[in-house]
């Protein structure tokens, strides 16, 4: 394991370079080129700042938009890494079948490339925020170690499936499924309060979802739960925001061992790769 | 001297499914039914390469010299057996590997060298040599899909070779661009040997590997059959190909070539023949009516149909008349001046004009040159060499 942690330190050009090739090739061939990665979070926001503008006064709360935002964005992270990398090894015959390198470098390219789209989202997410003179939370320091977190868990994930989907092409179809039901499942567009109340005693088996909780930590940064919705945290009152201590221990935990399994995983299949596609 | 390469007891296995089973709901249904062979690409190979040597892999095409050199570079994983390497390797498997049509050739020369391992300030260093050497400043700035598929070649070679690995894995490269390119190609490898480093070769040009390679092994259905020098093996690689395909024969047969011998100075029927030695190639032939005015000839081609020499008796101002029954023709040839090499004998038949064949057998009898002389070339020329200091 050693050794090939090793070697792909030796190949961390060419993984830089891959990384480039995606976002480079993505947009060659358009007029407007890396605006579209602006694009896509700005028209988001506006769209959704109208429509729960439009909204407001049917009770809900104040600047929803960004509770939304502050989990999406997240969430398209992830969603995108996964779905991308699953058919990187079977999408690249040409590299895997005449060239040797360290095959987790293509899935580790397609996490790259969206790393970088969602450094533009946030960026463009920040800038509106200062926009509306936003109250940030002081917890919002702690967003390195959030994002590391989601990071871990998407890389295990995408080590995983990509491998799998070598040997299983069901893989990448189950993956288009499994995540739209993943969306509904996670707290995005609607209150953790809404699904407590629905679930009661069997709220603890929401919490198993790790994207659960990792959406609801960039909310708890980002969104401000403390100052944007206050009532919240009055005895009785619907939850806009939840943080399970033993919920966000075990994402950690099992984020880790996805990636440990992930990578072991992958470097076990590896040796057939070239065979199989 | 160190081993660059030790490949010990290998086999490569392939499972040839009949059916390409590969989604769950094939899986679940035909998980009884699931049948492969076995189909083993390679039987216990065992190759040493020292270091600074180049071995070519020859073989027809399935005898395992691509699978061969797939496991040497860690593509391919053998069933049984170990490879041992000492050294980096750099493998041109297949030239512009990995190349990105909507990306500029700049682009895709600096992303095609780091798949093969350089560095941005290696390639930084070396750009220019790169782009010459493909010949390319006009277009390097254009989109490789516009590249026509001579210069996406010429690219790919040109970014490969600049490598500069302790092992240098080739296959089947050189057999694209035109004779200007590939001359070049030879040299930027006999560069690279004279680096002392270690190249292994697979190529379906054989004559190259007689240029190039210190040592060859010949591959027939996965197994090593031949390994040697050169010379040696490509002579023997020759011989297994023609085995399979003897000469055409055709014509009237008005007149018959009933046998034909080649035969030494002592008029003993032999295979090898060595330069400077006599030939006489005795044709006896039956004519089944009288033919008037026929014309015997023969000639020597090697083994890619070049005609060292052929001649006949109209050639030779010789008028036969009318021919019938049996007799003997003999073209006796005093002394023969090709080097090494398997030769083919074609001997003919035909009328004055050419417009009748009587009956024409077409490189039909092989014979192998040796010599003692080392000078390079298809034939002998008598040399004197004289050096005055002026």
């Amino acid at each position: 394991m050693l050794d090939r942690l090793k070697d792909l330190w030796a190949h961390r050009e060419l993984l830089f370079n891959m990384t480039k090739k995606e976002l480079k090739v993505k947009y060659k061939r358009s007029v407007l080129g890396f605006f579209w990665s602006f694009m896509t979070p700005l028209v988001m926001l506006a769209v959704f700042a109208l429509v729960f503008a439009i909204l407001a006064g049917n009770g809900v709360m104040q600047w929803y938009v960004v509770y939304i935002i502050a989990g999406l964005f997240p969430w398209l992270f992830f969603v995108n890494s996964v779905t991308q990398s699953v058919g990187t090894v079977v999408g690249n015959p040409g590299l895997v079948k005449k060239v040797y390198f360290p095959r987790e470098i293509l899935p580790l390219a397609a996490i790259g490339a969206n790393v970088f789209h969602f450094a533009l989202q946030m960026l463009v997410l920040f800038v509106f925020l200062l926009a509306i003179g936003w109250h940030f939370s002081i917890h919002l320091l702690y967003l390195p170690l959030v994002f590391l977190l989601e990071v871990a868990f998407t890389l295990g994930l995408c080590m995983f499936v990509s491998a799998a989907n070598v040997y299983l092409r069901d893989v990448q179809h189950f993956v288009e499924v499994a995540t739209m039901a993943w969306f509904w499942l996670t707290p995005i567009v609607y209150l953790v309060g809404q699904v407590m109340n629905v679930l009661g005693g069997w709220f603890r088996l929401y919490l198993l979802n790790p994207m659960t909780n990792i959406t609801e930590l960039w909310q708890f940064i980002i969104y401000n739960p403390h100052y944007y919705a206050p009532e919240s945290y009055e005895a009785g009152a619907m939850q806009v925001n939840y943080l399970s201590f033993w919920g966000i221990t075990g994402t950690a935990v099992l984020s880790v061992l996805l990636v440990v399994f992930g990578y072991w995983y992958f470097v076990r299949k590896e040796r057939g790769f070239a065979e199989q596609i | 001297m160190a081993n660059a390469i030790e490949i010990n007891d290998v086999s490569k296995m392939f499972k040839l499914y009949h059916e390409n089973v590969q989604s769950l709901k094939e899986k679940v249904l035909f998980f009884r039914k699931r049948g492969f062979e076995e189909f083993w690409a390679l039987k216990d190979v065992s190759v040493e390469v020292e270091e600074g040597e180049t071995l070519g892999v020859i073989g027809a095409n399935g005898s395992g010299k691509s699978t061969l050199l797939k496991c040497m570079t860690r593509i391919l994983y053998p069933t049984k057996g170990t490879i041992v390497t000492n050294g980096t390797i750099a493998a041109l498997l297949e030239l512009g590997a990995g190349f990105q049509p909507d990306l500029t050739g700049r682009e895709n020369v600096y992303l095609n060298a780091s798949i093969l391992g350089f560095s941005r300030r290696e390639v930084d260093r070396r750009f220019d040599e790169i782009v010459a050497f493909a010949e390319m400043e006009r277009f390097i700035d254009n989109y490789v899909r516009n590249y026509s598929s001579g210069m996406y070649i010429r690219l790919g070679f040109a970014v490969a070779i600049s490598v500069d690995p302790d092992i240098l894995i080739i296959d089947e490269v050189l057999a694209v661009g035109d004779e200007a390119f590939q001359r070049k190609c030879i040299e930027r490898i006999e560069e690279i040997q004279q680096a002392g480093k270690t190249i292994v070769f697979v190529t379906h040009n054989v004559d190259i590997t007689k240029e190039i390679c210190t040592k060859v092994i010949m591959l027939d259905q996965g197994e090593v059959v031949k390994e040697g020098s050169p010379k040696e093996v490509v002579n023997y690689y020759h011989m297994a190909m023609e085995t399979e395909e003897p000469g055409t024969e055709f014509g009237n047969r008005k007149i018959v070539v009933k046998g034909v011998a080649l035969l030494d100075q002592d008029d003993k029927a032999v295979m090898d023949f060595y330069t400077g030695q006599t030939m006489k190639v005795r044709v006896l032939y039956e004519c089944s009516e009288p033919v008037d005015d026929p014309v015997f000839g023969f000639s020597i081609d090697d083994y890619r149909g070049f005609t060292a020499y052929g001649t006949n008796t109209k050639l030779k101002g010789m008028n036969l008349g009318t021919l019938s029954g049996e007799g003997v023709v003999e073209f006796e040839m005093n002394s023969l001046p090709m080097l090494d090499g398997r030769y083919l004998v074609s001997v003919a038949i035909h009328s004055r004009d050419e417009k009748t064949v009587y009956h024409w057998l077409d490189k039909r009898f092989p014979f192998d040159m040796h010599s003692d002389i080392d000078d390079a070339g298809l034939l002998y020329i008598p040399t004197e060499v004289t050096v005055t200091p002026l």
